[in-house]
This record gives structure tokens, C-alpha cells and sequence, in this order.
């Protein structure tokens, strides 16, 4: 790998690997937070309360 | 997958490591060499035979429960490995303070035992209690019996196979020298089997779930498989010198492996140590407590934070090294990031106590788990503080570093560990409650002084060696020699072995009261009103 080639890498993972991070993550607390899904968390939270019968 | 299919794969799979295994023995040179071989031909030989009798037998009838009894050779090896890595860490704390313990046998030296403990204690205990309680917590939360019959145990007897080649090769010389990772390339073979195994088998028991949603602690287990896959396979790219030898060279060279290594190492903190003992805590705290997770979403947005987070942080390991500069300060800048994360776990256990925290008073697995949760959020704050640069010039190569491993080990992944078995013995093995609270609450208490005593020996002599070496004259010579700063430490050295000792003894009493849950009497399945009424004496 030559020094410009690494300085080239270096730059792109440097900007875009971040934008690349923070937008998955945000798209995730969005996935997490959005108000309709709100009822999918309220019945996971129970789920292990009760006997935990098997179904299958 | 089909039965015969599963079994082919299974055979096929025991077959490779059984050649892999005849091929040591007969090449193999060193003892302990062709020993191993021995080992992974007979372990790897015995599971082919078995195989090859369930594919001549008809298709058993599979029952509609629990697949539960994996689940309890698991908790037996958890225990063992447990016990031994213990009693070989307080042996090295004692030869610490008394070095004359070594016996001047070359097998007994710290550079040989130290990875028995570390191994025995980070995959023998923790990594088979993981193993245990992920299988425990993907039936319950799928209401789906584990996917495979078979390959439960392939994963859990190749695991611990790996484990004990490691554990055996140490005393003998076997190793890569990579802190965590010292198996030599034929062993990480046999992890990489077992792991692919229960990777598969993971997904595939989530893939037959009853429930529409996957509950929260199984993202952290099926996280901690898919990172250990990962860092597994990619640190211990070796070349072999030779068959008759277990010596190989690693792909990378210089720097570049020095930070494989530690990408390697943190990460298998981030994701054994912790990433995988979150999910059991997500688990049996609410379990435990009847309580729900105080902020069930919380802990997604905190799995997608240590998950992005972790990744970035090993660098930290290698500050003032030749790495680097921006690769060091990236790292330092993930590490106090992802306080934030790690704090809104600790939070979020804490807060789901609200209205129980009785039960912290009453029952011992659960002041087991509060007590895990306060290390945890000291750990990572002590974590976050150590990786910042200047603060590492004080740290790093002293005993604080001991002491802050060792705050998480003891306190955080250990207790969440003995909480969770206290609760989860009696289930699957169905027994009314634990065989004694009153030893359940002597180990809480012998393991919390234990673990105190020890950090802060390590706390008082990590900074005192850390001064000491950094005095220096008007002239710029050292004030002290290097082997004063070892005579110092002498007080802090018999400290630590006491709290270790005490830390053996707990579990000691830990193992005797889950052998004694065990072989209790079982729950009675008659009602109250069944049984016959208690009369007063005449």
C-alpha cells in the first residue's frame, strides 16, 4: 500500500465511516422511539413474567 | 434442517477434528503436543461413534418442553472451571507475596499460570455460564425448545474441550503469547467449530420463536456470539510452522498486530464480559424481581451504543505506543462515550428494583445482582477515566489496571453470574428454592469483602508504584530503584491474596449450596390442599 493510498483510506473512513455511524444509530433510536411502536416494547417488557409456557 | 442432515453436518464436523486430532498424535513431537492430540482424538472420536449411532437409529420422539439438560452439565462445568481458576489466581497472589511458593518448578511460574487463571476464569466460568443461561433464556423468551438436539452438545463439549486444551498447554509451554487468545492454532480450530455451531443453533431456535418479538436479552447474547466469532477468527490468523509443532507465527507483524490483538482483547471484554452478561441481567433481574425492565427501550438504544461503541475502544491499550497518535485519541474518545451507554444500563438495572428493593434485604441472588450492577457502573467509569491519556501515564503498567480487571471480573460479571444460578438452578432443575440462604448470603458477604479488600489493594499499590517510578532527582536520575518499588508493595500484595482467599472460600460455599439444591427434593406438584394437614403435637 503506497503512503497516498493509506492517506486516502484514511480520510474517507474518517468522514464518511462516521456519517456512515451516526446515521445507523440514529436510525435506530428513531426505530426504537417512534411513538407507534410503542405497544411492541409494553408487551416485550412482560414477557418474561409470566409461567413462559412452550409452544413449540 | 433435517435430522439426517443435522447429524451428517454434526459427523462431518467431528470427523475434520478427529483427523486434525490423529493427525498430532502421530506427528506431534513434544509430549504435551501428542498429548493434546490424544485428547482431541479420543473427545472428537467418542462424539463421532455417537453420532454414527443416532444416524442408525429412528428419529426419537422429541418432547414438547424445555431442552433443559445441556443447560445442566453446563452449570456443572461453569462451576468447576469456576472453582479451579479461582484457587489458581489466589495460588499466584500468594506466590506474589511469598515467592518462594513457586517451588522453582518452571511450569509453576506466573507466565505459565497466570493464563491457566485467566482462561479458566473468562471461558471456563464465564463463558460456560453464558452458554448455560443464553440456552436457558432463548426457550424461555421464544417458547421454543432449543433448534437441535444434537448440536447443544456439540457446542458446549467443543467449548469446553478448547478450553481445557488451553488450560493443559499453559503449564507445558503450549502458547501464542496474545493476552486472552493464548491457544495455539489446532485449538482455536476446535472454538471456531463449536463456535460456528452455536451461532447456527442460536438463530436457528430465535428462527422457530412463538413470540413476534425477539426480547432484549437475546440481542446481547446473539451480539457476544457474533463478536467473539469475529475477533476469534481474525486475532489468531497464524501460520503453522509444522504439524509435528504447535508453534505458528501470526499474519500480522509489528504494530498492526499489536492492535489486532487489542481490537481483540477489549472487545472480548465488551462483548463477554459484558455485552453477554447484560443479556443475562435483562433476563433474570426482572425475572427475579417480578418486575419489568424500567425502560425496556432503553436497553435497545444501550445494545446499539455499547454495540457501535466497543468496537472502536481497544486502541486505548496501546497509548505512548507506536500506533498512531489519532488511532490512540480515537480510542480514548470512544471509551468516554460510551460511559453513556454503560451508565444507562447501570441505570436501568437500579430502576427496575423500584418497588422490590425488599427482596435486595430478603433474598441474596438479587442483592447478588444490585451489588453486580454497582460494579459494573464502577468499572466503566474506572474504564472511561483509564483511558484517557494522561491519566493512562499514571496507569497503565501498574497494578491499577489489575485492580480495575478485577472490579469487573469479581464484582460485576461473577456476581450477576452467582445471582443468576441461585435463581436458575432451582427452575431447571425444579426444586422449591435454593438448599440454604442463609450460605447463599455467607457467599454474597465473604465474596463482597473479598472483592473490596482486593481493589483497593490494587488501587493503593497500582498508584504508589506509579509514583515511585516517576520520582526523580534534580539531576533527572530515579529516586528509586525498580526493586524498591517491589518491596513495596509487599502489604498490598498479602491484601490481595487475603481478599482472594475470601473471594474462594465464597464461592467455595457457592458451589457446596448448588450441590446441595441439586440434589434436594424436588418440587411436589400437589396442591396445598392435597396435602395432609399439619396437626399440633399431642
Amino acid at each position: 500500500m503506497t503512503p497516498e493510498t493509506h492517506d486516502a483510506v484514511l480520510v474517507f473512513s474518517k468522514t464518511w465511516g462516521a456519517v456512515y455511524l451516526s446515521v445507523v444509530f440514529l436510525l435506530a433510536a428513531l426505530w426504537t422511539y417512534w411513538p407507534s411502536r410503542k405497544s411492541v416494547y409494553d408487551k416485550a417488557e412482560q414477557s418474561p413474567l409470566g409461567n413462559e409456557e412452550i409452544r413449540q | 434442517m433435517t435430522r439426517q442432515l443435522e447429524l451428517n453436518v454434526a459427523l462431518l464436523a467431528t470427523l475434520v477434528v478427529f483427523v486434525l486430532g490423529i493427525a498430532i498424535l502421530g506427528f506431534g513431537r513434544d509430549i504435551g503436543y501428542v498429548l493434546h492430540g490424544w485428547i482431541i482424538a479420543g473427545t472428537a472420536g467418542w462424539g463421532a461413534m455417537y453420532l454414527i449411532n443416532r444416524l442408525s437409529d429412528p428419529a426419537p420422539s422429541i418432547p414438547l418442553e424445555y431442552k433443559d439438560d445441556v443447560i445442566k452439565w453446563g452449570v456443572l462445568a461453569c462451576f468447576v472451571w469456576g472453582v479451579f481458576g479461582f484457587t489458581i489466581g489466589d495460588v499466584l497472589a500468594w506466590q506474589l507475596t511469598i515467592p518462594a511458593f513457586n517451588g522453582d518448578m518452571s511450569w509453576s511460574n506466573f507466565g505459565r499460570i497466570r493464563p491457566m487463571h485467566t482462561t479458566a476464569v473468562i471461558f471456563g466460568f464465564g463463558g460456560n455460564a453464558l452458554i448455560a443461561t443464553s440456552f436457558y433464556v432463548v426457550q424461555r423468551t421464544s417458547r421454543a425448545r432449543l433448534a437441535s438436539e444434537t448440536a447443544p452438545w456439540l457446542v458446549l463439549i467443543g467449548f469446553n474441550l478448547f478450553v481445557l486444551l488451553a488450560v493443559t498447554g499453559y503449564p507445558m509451554g503450549i502458547t501464542q503469547s496474545k493476552e486472552y487468545a493464548e491457544p495455539e492454532w489446532y485449538a482455536d480450530l476446535i472454538l471456531l467449530v463449536a463456535w460456528v455451531g452455536y451461532l447456527w443453533l442460536y438463530m436457528a431456535t430465535l428462527a422457530r420463536r412463538a413470540e413476534p418479538h425477539i426480547y432484549v436479552a437475546n440481542w446481547y447474547y446473539l451480539g457476544f456470539i457474533v463478536v467473539i466469532a469475529m475477533l476469534h477468527v481474525v486475532n489468531n490468523l497464524a501460520v503453522p510452522v509444522s504439524i509435528a509443532y504447535p508453534k505458528s507465527y501470526p499474519l500480522f507483524a509489528g504494530v498492526q498486530d499489536a492492535m489486532t490483538q487489542w481490537w481483540y482483547g477489549h472487545n472480548a471484554v465488551g462483548f463477554l464480559l459484558t455485552a453477554g452478561f447484560l443479556g443475562m441481567m435483562y433476563y433474570f433481574l426482572p425475572k427475579a424481581a417480578g418486575r419489568p425492565i424500567y425502560s425496556y427501550r432503553m436497553s435497545i438504544l444501550g445494545f446499539w451504543g455499547i454495540t457501535f461503541l466497543y468496537l472502536w475502544a481497544g486502541s486505548h491499550h496501546l497509548h505512548y505506543t507506536a500506533l498512531p497518535d489519532w488511532v490512540q485519541y480515537l480510542g480514548m474518545s470512544m471509551s468516554i462515550i460510551l460511559l453513556v451507554p454503560s451508565w444507562g444500563s447501570v441505570f436501568n438495572g437500579l430502576l427496575t428494583l423500584n418497588g422490590a428493593w425488599d427482596k435486595v434485604r430478603t433474598d441474596p441472588a438479587i442483592r447478588f445482582m444490585m451489588v453486580a450492577i454497582l460494579f459494573y457502573g464502577l468499572a466503566t467509569f474506572e474504564g472511561s477515566f483509564l483511558a484517557i491519556r494522561p491519566v493512562n501515564t499514571l496507569s497503565h503498567y501498574t497494578d491499577w489496571t489489575v485492580g480495575h480487571v478485577h472490579a469487573g471480573a469479581l464484582g460485576w460479571v461473577a456476581f450477576i453470574t452467582f445471582g443468576a444460578m441461585y435463581k436458575m438452578v432451582p427452575w431447571i432443575w425444579k426444586r422449591e428454592g435454593t438448599y440454604s440462604l442463609r450460605l447463599e448470603a455467607w457467599h454474597f458477604w465473604l465474596a463482597l469483602s473479598g472483592t473490596l479488600i482486593y481493589v483497593g489493594a490494587m488501587w493503593n499499590s497500582g498508584i504508589t508504584q506509579s509514583l515511585m517510578w516517576q520520582t526523580y532527582q534534580p539531576s533527572g536520575a530515579f529516586t528509586y530503584g525498580f526493586i524498591d518499588t517491589v518491596d513495596a508493595m509487599r502489604p498490598y500484595y498479602t491484601a490481595r491474596a487475603i481478599g482472594g482467599l475470601l473471594y474462594l472460600i465464597g464461592a467455595l460455599i457457592g458451589a457446596y449450596n448448588i450441590y446441595m439444591t441439586v440434589n434436594g427434593p424436588r418440587v411436589t406438584s400437589q396442591d396445598a390442599d392435597a396435602r395432609p394437614l399439619a396437626r399440633p403435637a399431642e
